[in-house]
């Protein structure tokens, strides 16, 4: 089942690195909150707040989630050393979506999905499917941050470690002038994250009707 | 409608047989075990056969060959895990302190959707991940898109093995029951992690079997990240909109199989939305015998459901001696009567909750 979505609003960063200035004390003015965020937490609220997005459905998507928190575990395990509460509560691959609901006291459904490299296109189709049986704007959302020690050991192909796309959208009222997802991927950006990134980039060139295949 | 046609189950009970037998009488899974934490015995919930995808492929396989279909072709698969393969990563990064062979995509949560797409050649895959929730998303989504006609057949899966992340982490939380859990007990001591793996079929038909898959309800806490609302609010709603998704009311609920985990903050406040909601619908928790099989445990429990409305058996609260909350009727006996409707609960880190209706239209 195919159908047509309009795109609200749309919004995409990444660093090779580390993605600067993510505005964190406008977006989380208190400081014993901001500090507890994962690098996906942030960039999850820095993404929404570009793209006006405050309450509603979250569909948030990443291949590899918190990555960060998960080899500070393992870390700690290895070295005997205790494991930080923080880190293992962190460590889920909902934790973004849900300090965003916690921030902004959104008490809708969240849906974290991990298909592989397809996930960010899964997230658009759970988007989809959301706002078609809810009649809702949904808010769908695709980080990936990998920039954690070593991660040369098995990164061969990213060019940018911390990568975000995130669009607004709802079921259109009709298919007039809705357009496949063009191929507009972003060089050196992980294949996780491209299909999302396809549509915020024909967003950007104007194209904010695009068919979903459920 | 979304007929739950074909199932099955491994967890440290056995498959799903020998999983209803050990609930029914009131027979704990749990054995104790040193290995994961030094100086330290937790109970934990452990699959005799230590080959978690060897379980997977044979779990999935009796689902298809139970079915009405041929193969998988023309069907799509959603999982639902929150460890994915991570037991694989640490294996190799415990023992050479780097990740130089570790293959990230067998470290991903995707690894299981893989694994099985290899075997059975699915239409579609896809998989989710919001921690202890993770395959009751799972069905809340294969729900939605059967009822609008998007797809016939639809797997679910949940699946998630034991690894040190998962039980050292809950060790480091402080909720770990160094015995086999007592939900909803006065004495309780906390949790036990357990692996399992749930495989169900939902189609838009009915085939040799008339449970469906009534409703589901979401909601989250927007609270704490791993202490559930004090106040139950999330989990009033998410039972509350699975019970008006399902078209029946609060008094049509014949059993509450609770989520249950056995720790302090958890079934104080599941027990309190329950209370809010209910006045005497019998309520237990089968994690005392499973233990909480985290990822998997959503789909684990619905088709705990299924089988307690085909057998019209109330499953009765292992190891409860007094309970905290005497304003909720934790069962402590095996009840045979009449059932109808099974309203089971989930609920996640990040305060992510989910309520399923399972049950048999009159």
């Amino acid at each position: 089942m195919r159908v047509a979505i309009n795109i609200i609003s749309a919004y995409k960063v990444y660093a090779e690195r580390k993605i600067e200035d993510l505005q964190e004390k406008r977006i989380v003015p208190k400081m014993i909150v901001r500090r507890r965020l994962t690098r996906s937490a942030k960039i999850m609220l820095y993404l929404a707040d570009k793209c006006g997005f405050k309450d509603g459905k979250i569909v948030y998507a990443s291949a590899y989630g918190e990555l960060q928190a998960a080899a500070g575990i393992t870390d700690a395990i290895l070295n005997n050393s205790p494991i930080s509460p923080t880190l293992f509560q962190n460590s889920v691959y909902n934790s973004a979506p849900s300090y965003f609901s916690m921030l902004n006291g959104d008490k809708d459904e969240i849906i974290t999905i991990s298909s592989g490299m397809k996930s960010s296109l899964d997230a658009l189709k759970t988007a989809s499917l959301q706002a078609l049986v809810s009649g809702e704007k949904v808010l769908c959302v695709s980080i990936e941050c990998l920039d954690i020690d070593r991660i040369e050991e098995v990164n061969l192909c990213t060019k940018y470690l911390e990568s975000g796309a995130c669009v607004v959208l709802e079921i259109a009222e009709n298919e007039q002038d809705a357009k496949e997802i063009q191929e507009y991927e972003e060089s050196g950006i992980i294949e996780s994250l491209q299909d999302l990134m396809r549509v915020v980039n024909m967003s950007k060139k104007g194209f904010n009707k695009v068919f979903v295949e459920l | 409608m979304a007929f739950i046609n074909s199932y099955e189950s491994c967890s440290c009970a056995g498959n799903t047989q020998e999983l209803m037998n050990a609930i029914y009488s009131k027979s704990t899974k749990i054995t104790l075990d040193t290995s994961y934490i030094k100086e330290c015995s937790v109970g934990l919930g452990k699959m005799k056969n230590s080959d978690f995808f060897e379980v997977l492929n044979n779990t999935t396989d009796k689902v298809l060959k139970k079915s009405n279909l041929k193969n998988f072709n023309d069907s799509l698969l959603i999982v639902g895990s929150s460890i994915g393969g991570m037991k694989a990563s640490e294996k190799h990064y415990f023992k050479d302190n780097n990740y130089k062979n570790i293959d990230h995509s067998k470290h991903a949560i995707s690894v299981i959707q893989d694994f099985l797409n290899d075997k059975f050649n699915f239409l579609y895959t896809r998989s989710i991940s919001t921690a202890c929730t993770s395959s009751g998303n799972a069905l809340l989504l294969a729900k939605r898109l059967i009822d609008i006609g998007a797809y016939k057949n639809i797997l679910v899966v949940g699946a998630d093995s034991l690894c040190y992340t998962t039980v050292c982490g809950f060790h480091a939380l402080g909720v770990l029951s160094s015995k086999p859990c007592t939900p909803f007990d006065k004495d309780r001591e906390g949790m036990n992690v357990a692996e399992a793996v749930a495989v169900v079929l939902l189609q838009d038909s009915s085939y040799k079997s008339n449970v469906e898959l009534l409703g589901v309800g979401a909601s989250s806490d927007a609270c704490h990240m791993t202490n559930p609302d004090p106040k139950a609010k999330g989990a009033i709603s998410s039972m509350q909109k699975a019970i008006q998704d399902a078209g029946i009311g609060l008094c049509d609920v014949d059993y509450i199989n609770a989520h249950g985990t056995g720790t302090l903050a958890n079934d104080r406040v599941e027990a309190l939305a329950i209370q809010t909601l209910f006045k005497n619908t019998p309520v237990s928790s089968t994690k005392a015998v499973t233990g909480h099989t985290l990822g998997a445990s959503s789909l684990l429990e619905g088709i705990i459901s299924c089988e307690v409305i085909k057998q019209n058996k109330l499953p009765p609260q292992t190891g409860l001696l007094d309970a905290e909350n005497q304003n909720i009727n934790t069962i402590k006996e095996t009840v045979q009567r009449e059932i109808s409707f099974v309203l089971s609960n989930s609920f996640a880190f990040g305060g992510n909750n989910i309520s399923l209706v399972i049950g048999v239209r009159k």
